[in-house]
């Protein structure tokens, strides 16, 4: 099945990662990263929220992205339109009106992917997604935004759930969606609703692991929220003529009780007023509330060790990630 | 009780021992921890004499010891720390060959520090100088950064001692450049943005064949310094860097006039809040730091190799 693509072109293929010590960090290197913003035409992502929070943001920028330009959004779920992410009443969008010329579609369940005796159908699910983005082609939407959230499904039930009927699905979905220049899918899934090897199989149907737009991000720094745990990914470069906007979001995330973590594992340097900048942060705060620093590279553990830990008094080492991990935890 | 930073000169491995073993014994009967950093060959004589204390004393070879006086004044102290609460008696003999000038005078001032660094410390150092073979102007030195000197039976307070301040601010009138060579690669800094002057030394270092380690340290340590420029500088200002035999030097100059207290960025400073920090840490990552300052600029260089 191929929904409206002029071409044949794969579109975007991954990224490969490699970790900046020159090894592979995760056996699964064909994933590509992208923040919600940079989601295209072709993708089939795959979102492992943990949280409401994390899920309101990435989602909402998703929806209401398509929905303040030229593109259409199709979102099964059983939730009315006004509690959707993205579509609540700050956002001032006319649901109403966006409703009318089918740019917003909010499909429910029953009518997109239960058969007669309200079982998962993921053949139906193909065909609604097909015709609407067949629609959409014709009405002339530059693209279709899909999205859904899968968690009900394992939920229900539980260990017993068909994994392997949800990955027939989502390889269709892939098969579907990558070829296409007009439609972008992703499938949301609740990490918590169910155990670590299933989700890594389900997320393994995917290309794109997407996430949280950075907070920042001039080409030499990017900081990006991270939700579990609590606090930024820091990636690129820290220096001086960044300090200012670091220490900025580093007061965001920080919150009185709170442990923050930052995930330096695409950190390739920091200055020695950086290693000031953090011990100064976490001086301010109690045992509780520590600097935690996960995925320390290489080279930026060498300069701290080099000046010793002690020297950075409330900054604490964490964990360094599981390998194939990402996107899971 | 203060601490004790005797020199004492000896010539011949007979003299060592007179003076050095009873030092230890001392140390070792009076329930303290005993530490001897000790050349070839006086540390095999030393060894066998002390075989029976094998145990109760920590013994290292001064060629592993003194490799870099910045980090060995922090090991020192790290050393200190870790013995407490018992007092340290360290037999302490630097390695005094093989340097080039600029080298030694940076193991002199090592020498002078100790009694800043410590001087809340109830350590008890006794420093050997091989009067028969060291260079005078090393024993010079000794002489200026010792208060006391012994001869293993009677201390005698010294004269020609100068206290830290006073002798690394001689240090440092001394200093001398060697030219830049013609073919130094030279990059302004421009702008409050270093990314490019990290890519420009970064990419000069790798293809001087350094590790990726001793890469990352001058990179940190150059970045630190142009920071301080851009902060308290004057400008023009820029970046030079050129190979001297299997040393990479990277220079940083602006017009600014600093001139820095004598201690600033010597003593291992209790945090990374402390002033003074970020000196030292560039010390501590390169072979070697220098500054200059004068009519025409102030000059950091950084040595590397390695």
């Amino acid at each position: 099945m191929q929904w409206a693509s002029k071409n044949a072109q794969a579109a975007y293929p991954g990224r490969i990662r490699i970790h900046p010590d020159g090894q592979d960090m995760e056996p699964n290197w064909l994933f590509a990263k992208r923040p919600v913003s940079e989601v295209r035409p072709g993708d089939h992502a795959w979102l492992a929220y943990s949280g409401p929070e994390e899920r309101d943001r990435v989602i909402g920028t998703f929806v209401a992205g398509a929905l303040r330009s030229e593109e259409k959004v199709v979102y099964v779920t059983d939730e009315p339109a006004e509690r959707l992410p993205g579509l609540g009443p700050r956002t001032r969008l006319d649901l109403c009106a966006l409703t009318e010329r089918r740019q917003l579609r909010v499909i429910s369940h029953e009518h997109a992917c239960l058969d007669a005796r309200g079982r998962f159908d993921p053949d139906r699910m193909l065909r609604v997604w097909e015709r609407e983005v067949a629609e959409a082609f014709d009405q002339g939407f530059r693209a279709v935004r899909l999205t859904t959230d899968h968690s009900w499904l394992l939920e229900a039930h539980g260990a017993a759930a068909d994994l392997h009927q949800m990955l027939g699905c989502e390889h269709q979905v892939g098969d579907a969606v990558s070829p296409s220049t007009m439609a972008m899918a992703i499938c949301q899934v609740d990490r918590h609703a169910c155990a670590p090897d299933r989700l890594a199989a389900l997320r393994d149907t995917h290309e794109v692991l997407v996430e949280v737009d950075p907070e920042f991000d001039d080409g030499v720094l990017r900081i990006t929220r991270t939700f579990e745990p609590h606090g930024l990914r820091i990636e690129g470069e820290l220096d001086a003529a960044r300090h200012g906007v670091f220490a900025q979001e580093l007061a965001q995330v920080s919150r009185p009780g709170r442990r923050v973590h930052l995930d330096l594992s695409w950190l390739g340097f920091i200055d020695l007023g950086g290693l000031h900048l953090l011990a100064e942060h976490a001086a301010e705060r109690t045992t509780a509330e520590a600097l935690v620093l996960d995925n320390l590279q290489t080279d930026v553990k060498n300069v701290i060790e080099m000046v010793g830990w002690h020297r950075l008094p409330g900054l604490a080492r964490g964990r360094d990630r599981a390998p194939g991990t990402e996107g899971v935890f | 009780m203060a601490l004790e930073h005797r020199a004492f000169l000896y010539g011949g491995t007979e003299e060592f021992l007179a003076v050095a073993v009873p030092f230890l014994r001392a140390g070792m009967e009076a329930g303290q921890a005993a530490v001897a950093v000790v050349r070839q060959p006086n540390f095999d004589a030393l060894r066998d004499v002390l075989a029976p204390y094998a145990e109760q004393i920590d013994f290292f070879d001064s060629a592993e010891f003194y490799l870099h006086p910045v980090r060995t004044l922090k090991l020192y102290q790290e050393l200190v720390n870790e013995k407490r609460p018992r007092r340290v008696y360290a037999l302490a003999e630097p390695v005094w060959e093989g340097h080039q000038p600029r080298e030694t005078l940076e193991w002199a001032r090592y020498e002078s520090l100790i009694n800043e660094v410590f001087k809340d410390s109830d350590a008890r150092a006794l420093c050997p100088y091989d009067r028969r073979s060291l260079d005078p102007a090393i024993l010079d030195f000794a002489q200026r950064t010792h208060p006391v000197l012994t001869d293993g039976r009677i201390d005698l307070e010294n004269p020609r001692y100068v206290t830290p301040p006073v002798f690394g601010a001689g240090c440092d009138v001394v200093r001398r450049f060697d030219r830049r060579p013609p073919d130094a690669e030279y990059l302004a800094i421009d702008g409050e943005d270093l990314h490019r002057l990290r890519l420009f030394v970064s990419e000069r270092a790798i293809a001087h064949g350094l590790s990726d380690q001793t890469v990352q340290n001058l990179v940190t340590a150059a970045n630190e310094v142009a920071a301080n420029a851009l902060q308290h500088g004057i400008p023009p200002m820029g970046v030079w860097v050129w190979r001297d035999g299997p040393e990479l030097v990277c220079e940083i100059g602006d017009h600014g006039y600093w001139r820095p207290h004598p201690l600033t960025g010597f003593i291992p400073p209790e945090s990374a809040l402390v002033r003074g920090f970020g000196l030292w840490t560039v010390r501590l990552l390169v072979d070697l730091m220098e500054l200059r300052a004068g009519w025409d600029g102030t000059f950091v260089r950084l040595h590397v190799s390695g």
